[in-house]
Formats: C-alpha cells, sequence, structure tokens
C-alpha cells in the first residue's frame, strides 16, 4: 500500500514538473509578444500580470518534484559529524518537521485563499483578474509537497528494493 | 528581552535549524513563523501567506528562471566542450595554454549560463580528463575549472546579481556592469597563475615547455572552432546591447535570451528529442522552485526579523560602534567567508543584506561596488569545505580524482579572489568606472 501510495506521488510529481515547465514556457512565450507588440507601438495590459501569475503558479506545482528530487537545498552538516548512528533518526526527524511545515503552510494558505475568495479581491491592474486564483497556488503547491514527504517518510519505514 | 538578544536568539536557533539537513526553505520558514508566535502572537501568522505571494509575485524576479532556463539549456548540450576546445586551438603554444584555455572557457560560459556549478559541470567534463591527460597536474586541472566556474556568479548574466538588485532595489543593469571588469580581472589573475605554475612545474621537471600540449592546430582548423562559438557569442552581446541599450528590461532580456538559447540547442545541438527537452525544463524547474522558495521563505523571516525589530537594531549596533569603516568592511567580509562557507550565496544576500544595507549606506560605502565585493567573497564559499558546492560538481565529473587534490587545486585561486577583493577595496573603479560610463553616475 505504502509502495503504491509513493509510486502514484511520484507519477503526479513528475507529470506537475511538466505542468510547471509548460507554465514557465507560456511566461517566456508571452514575455516575448510583450515586448514585440510594444516595439510596434501599441501599449500593453494584461502581459506582464500574466507572466508573473505563470511563473508564481509554475514555482508552486513544482515544489513536489524539486522535494522528490532532493532540489530543496539543505546543509546537513550535523548528519556528516554527528556518529552515524544518529544519521537515520536525524533524517527521520527532518522529514517530519518539513511535513509540518509544509502542512503548516497549506493550512495559512488555504485561509488566505478562501478570505480573498469571500472578499472577491482583485488586483489594482487595468487588467485587474481575481486574485484567489493565484492564492490557491500556495496551499495546492505546499499540500502536494507535504503529501510527498508522508510518500518519502512511508519509503523510510518501508523501503523499496534496491533495485528499483 | 531586547531586540539584539533576540536576534542572538534568532541566529543561533537559525544556524541549528538549518544545519539539522531541513531544506533552507522550510527552515527559514519554521524559524520565522515559531518567532512571529512567540513574540507577537498566533494572529501575527495571518500575514505570513501574503508576505510570501507579495515577494514573489514581481516581475524583476521572472528573470531568475529564464537565465536559468538559458543555462540549463547550454549546459546540456556540447557547448562547453566547443568553447574549450576552440580556445585551446588558439592557445595550443602558450605554455599552460591548456588550463587559460579553460579558465578563458569558464568565463565565456558563465557570461552565457549565469550559473557556477553549471559552468564547472560543463568545462570540467570537458577540460579536465584533456588536462590530465596531456601530463597537467590533477591539482592545477581540478583547481582552475573549480575556481573558473566561480566566475559564473560574478560575470553577468549573474542570479546572485539580480537577487542582491532586488533585495537592495538597486539598478541590476548596473550591477552586471560593474561585475564585468572584476570577472575580466579574475580570469586575468587565473590565467596568469596558470602560466606561471605550468611554466614552472615545467622548468623543475626539465621539461619542453610545449612538450605536454603537443598537439598543433591549423589556422583552418582554428578558425572552424569560432564558427562553433559564435552563436554563443551573440547570444552574450544580444544580452548586453538589449539591456544597456535600455531597449529591453533585465526580465525581457532574459526570455529573449532563454528562447533563441532553446533554438539554438535545437537546432546546432539537435536536442529535439523528448528526452532532451525534458533534461533542460527538468534542471529548469527543479532549480528555479529552489531559489524561489528560499526567496518567499527569506521575505518571512525578514518579515519576522523587521516586525521584532531586530534588523533595525542590529545595524544601528553596528553604526553605533563607530568602527573604522575599513576595519568595518574587514569584519563584514570575515563574517561572509565563513557564512559562505556553509550557506548558498541565495540564502546569505536574502538574510544579511536587509541589515547590512543600512551600515553600508552610513559608512559611505556605494552598493554597486559592494555586490562585487560580496559576490567575490560568495566565489570563495563555493570551493571551500564544508559545502564548496563546485567541490563535489567537479567531483561528480571527474570521481576519479580525491576530492582532497580538487581542494588543495583550489586554494590558491582563493588567495587570488582575496587579492582581487583587496585591488577592489584600494581602486573601486574597477568596479564602478564601466557602469558609470555606460549608465551614467548612479
Amino acid at each position: 500500500m505504502t509502495r503504491l501510495y509513493a509510486a502514484l506521488m511520484s507519477r503526479v510529481c513528475d507529470a506537475l514538473a511538466v505542468c510547471a515547465a509548460a507554465l514557465l514556457t507560456v511566461a517566456m512565450l508571452v514575455i516575448i509578444w510583450m515586448v514585440v507588440y510594444r516595439t510596434l507601438g501599441y501599449s500593453t495590459s494584461w502581459e506582464l500580470e500574466l507572466a508573473v501569475f505563470l511563473m508564481v503558479c509554475s514555482l508552486f506545482l513544482a515544489s513536489p518534484y524539486t522535494l522528490k528530487t532532493h532540489g530543496h537545498v539543505g546543509v546537513d552538516l550535523f548528519t556528516t559529524y554527528l556518529p552515524a548512528a544518529w544519521a537515520r533518526p536525524l533524517m527521520l526527524c527532518v522529514m517530519l518537521v518539513g511535513l509540518g511545515v509544509t502542512l503548516f503552510l497549506t493550512y495559512l494558505g488555504w485561509e488566505f485563499t478562501v478570505d480573498s475568495y469571500l472578499k472577491g479581491d482583485r488586483t489594482e491592474s487595468v487588467w485587474a483578474p481575481l486574485k484567489w486564483p493565484l492564492y490557491s497556488m500556495m496551499p495546492i503547491g505546499f499540500g502536494l509537497t507535504a503529501a510527498q514527504y508522508v510518500a518519502q517518510i512511508a519509503e523510510f519505514f518501508n523501503p523499496p528494493p534496491a533495485h528499483e | 528581552m531586547n531586540e539584539l538578544q533576540i536576534g542572538g536568539l534568532i541566529l543561533l536557533s537559525t544556524l541549528v535549524v538549518l544545519f539539522s539537513g531541513l531544506p533552507i526553505a522550510w527552515g527559514l520558514s519554521l524559524v520565522a513563523m515559531s518567532f512571529l508566535v512567540i513574540f507577537e502572537g498566533p494572529n501575527a501568522l495571518a500575514n505570513v501567506p501574503l508576505v510570501m505571494i507579495d515577494e514573489l509575485a514581481s516581475f524583476a524576479l521572472l528573470t531568475i528562471p529564464l537565465f536559468i532556463l538559458l543555462g540549463a539549456a547550454i549546459g546540456s548540450t556540447q557547448a562547453g566542450k566547443d568553447i574549450y576546445e576552440s580556445l585551446h586551438r588558439w592557445l595550443d603554444r602558450v605554455p599552460g595554454g591548456l588550463v587559460i584555455a579553460n579558465i578563458l572557457a569558464c568565463g565565456m560560459f558563465s557570461a552565457i549560463s549565469g550559473s557556477s556549478p553549471a559552468t564547472a559541470a560543463a568545462i570540467g567534463k570537458a577540460g579536465v580528463p584533456e588536462m590530465i591527460k596531456r601530463g597537467i597536474s590533477a591539482r592545477l586541472a581540478t583547481g582552475s575549472v573549480c575556481a573558473g566556474g566561480t566566475l559564473g556568479i560574478l560575470i553577468p548574466p549573474s542570479i546572485t546579481m539580480i537577487l542582491y538588485g532586488i533585495v537592495t532595489e538597486t539598478s541590476i543593469g548596473r550591477l552586471f556592469l560593474a561585475g564585468v571588469i572584476p570577472g575580466i580581472l579574475l580570469v586575468v589573475m587565473f590565467a596568469g597563475y596558470a602560466w606561471l605554475n605550468s611554466l614552472l612545474q615545467a622548468r623543475a621537471k626539465q621539461l619542453d615547455l610545449k612538450a605536454p600540449e603537443s598537439v598543433r592546430y591549423t589556422l583552418a582548423e582554428k578558425i572552424e572552432g569560432l564558427r562553433r562559438v559564435t552563436p554563443f557569442l551573440i547570444i552574450v552581446v544580444m544580452i548586453g546591447y538589449a539591456m544597456y541599450g535600455g531597449i529591453a528590461t533585465p526580465s525581457e532580456v532574459a526570455a529573449i535570451a532563454a528562447a533563441l538559447a532553446m533554438a539554438l540547442v535545437i537546432v546546432i545541438y539537435k536536442a529535439r528529442s523528448r528526452e532532451d527537452q525534458w533534461r533542460i525544463y527538468r534542471e529548469t524547474v527543479r532549480e528555479s522552485t529552489m531559489i524561489l522558495m528560499i526567496i518567499a521563505a527569506a521575505a518571512v523571516f525578514s518579515y519576522m526579523m523587521s516586525l521584532l525589530y531586530v534588523t533595525q537594531s542590529a545595524a544601528q549596533w553596528l553604526v553605533d560602534l563607530g568602527l573604522n569603516r575599513w576595519v568595518l568592511m574587514l569584519a563584514i567580509n570575515v563574517f561572509l567567508i565563513v557564512a559562505g562557507m556553509f550557506l548558498p550565496p541565495v540564502a546569505i544576500i536574502l538574510m544579511v543584506m536587509p541589515i547590512l544595507t543600512p551600515v553600508l549606506e552610513a559608512n559611505n560605502f556605494d552598493l554597486i561596488w559592494f555586490a562585487v565585493m560580496l559576490t567575490i567573497n560568495m566565489e570563495i564559499g563555493l570551493i571551500t569545505p564544508p559545502v564548496g558546492l563546485n567541490l563535489y560538481v567537479l567531483k561528480g565529473v571527474v570521481p576519479n580524482v580525491p576530492l582532497k587534490e580538487i581542494l588543495l587545486g583550489s586554494m590558491p585561486f582563493v588567495y587570488l579572489m582575496v587579492a582581487s577583493m583587496v585591488l577592489l577595496a584600494f581602486f573601486p573603479q574597477l568596479a564602478l568606472w564601466l557602469p558609470n560610463q555606460m549608465m551614467g553616475a548612479g
């Protein structure tokens, strides 16, 4: 069961990273369009804001994949200098704290998004899109990162066979 | 408990949390949220998501993932090898020419990629085995690439400079320009050392100076090598022209340069398969997310420090010490070198600069000049243990060379970096002349 969950999360992380890459590419194309359009003498309105939104979405969607691939950099100095017997408990402790932080940020992000949704907040630009879809990326991204932590903790207790 | 005591407690907690191996982004968030709850109550946490999103929703920050995409695209190809080989063909008659070609290639590659580890990996992969094969000591070969790789965060486009610009609200274009002459100076110093070292090694062994590098190239071969490098030079020139000609903002330039680099690797290096594209994007989203997440967390950390009045008190305390400005600068640099040995440049800039900016201004230090000092300082951290990123990147590229050899090979370059900082302290115009000439006095 835990292996199935870990495999499923692995797929989800990969799929989200592909989405994040696509969003970043769209952001790049939107900026190039903005430069070209402006050079032609027209004024731009939605482009800058959309590009920023896409980058923020990309960031949160790629967070679980970054965790899965050990991309969230940490300084494991204690592991290096403490006796080897401490390494495993410390690793578990670090994962549990990571899970706690991401879960708490999910909760804060959720409260923030719901509040913005209920108020109908919009940005102050000409385009003026609603803010909550952007804010919702925070609980989604942190929530999925927490889910990946759960997968890693499950694998910690039930490691996959070496050949996998 | 006064603000400075709280600050000491925050420093201690941050070090303990960060050294535990917890990702820096979560570590900073944890410390920030804990201190907010303890000293301001749970209600202070309501602003945390807003602080994060406000920090991230910035057009200037888009520069970071886009320049990373540019670097990942170029780094995924044989471009590093091509640049290195092309330079070597022109330097084949110079003693230590291979090492010098290596260092120049690092300088050029970093001007395209903006990333130190990417530069060390790309040039190291091609250069180190070739140098060792031709009789150059593993120590000099790996040390030169390790140090040459650090140029990635000084020579524009530099992610470190972009972050510094955002945190201190200084012009990113001006910062980029400030890095050019010190970057070239470091390249010259590194190359000079490589030349001298090769010369002395050859003399000591009574060798023919050119013997280890006996391969000779015709003019046609040299020109053919240049042809392969030209497209990358065009990107570098284009970035410079668009940014300093006032045509586009750094984010816009980054988008166009990233798109051009992608086109280049597809057309010239035929990176058309899904796997090739995925390799580039995988690297991009991974590194961007890591950096941007740290930025978001550091914003919460700074918010906490400011709300608890620690930033202001620490800055005021440093000013009130009344130290001679150069003693202060020395103390700051010693602190940064030590911090740089343990923490990545991104985290240091985000945590330290909010405190240092008012102190530097109060002591009449130019923030653009200091950016160059700070960046060279951070470069040292990239090649010194325990967490010198370039050391480990290079170890991964050439696993048969012991880490100790790589480290010992890098040390002379550390001394050269310190010497360049002393030079910059005596001659600030080395950093300031170019931005002042091209963008007017700041």
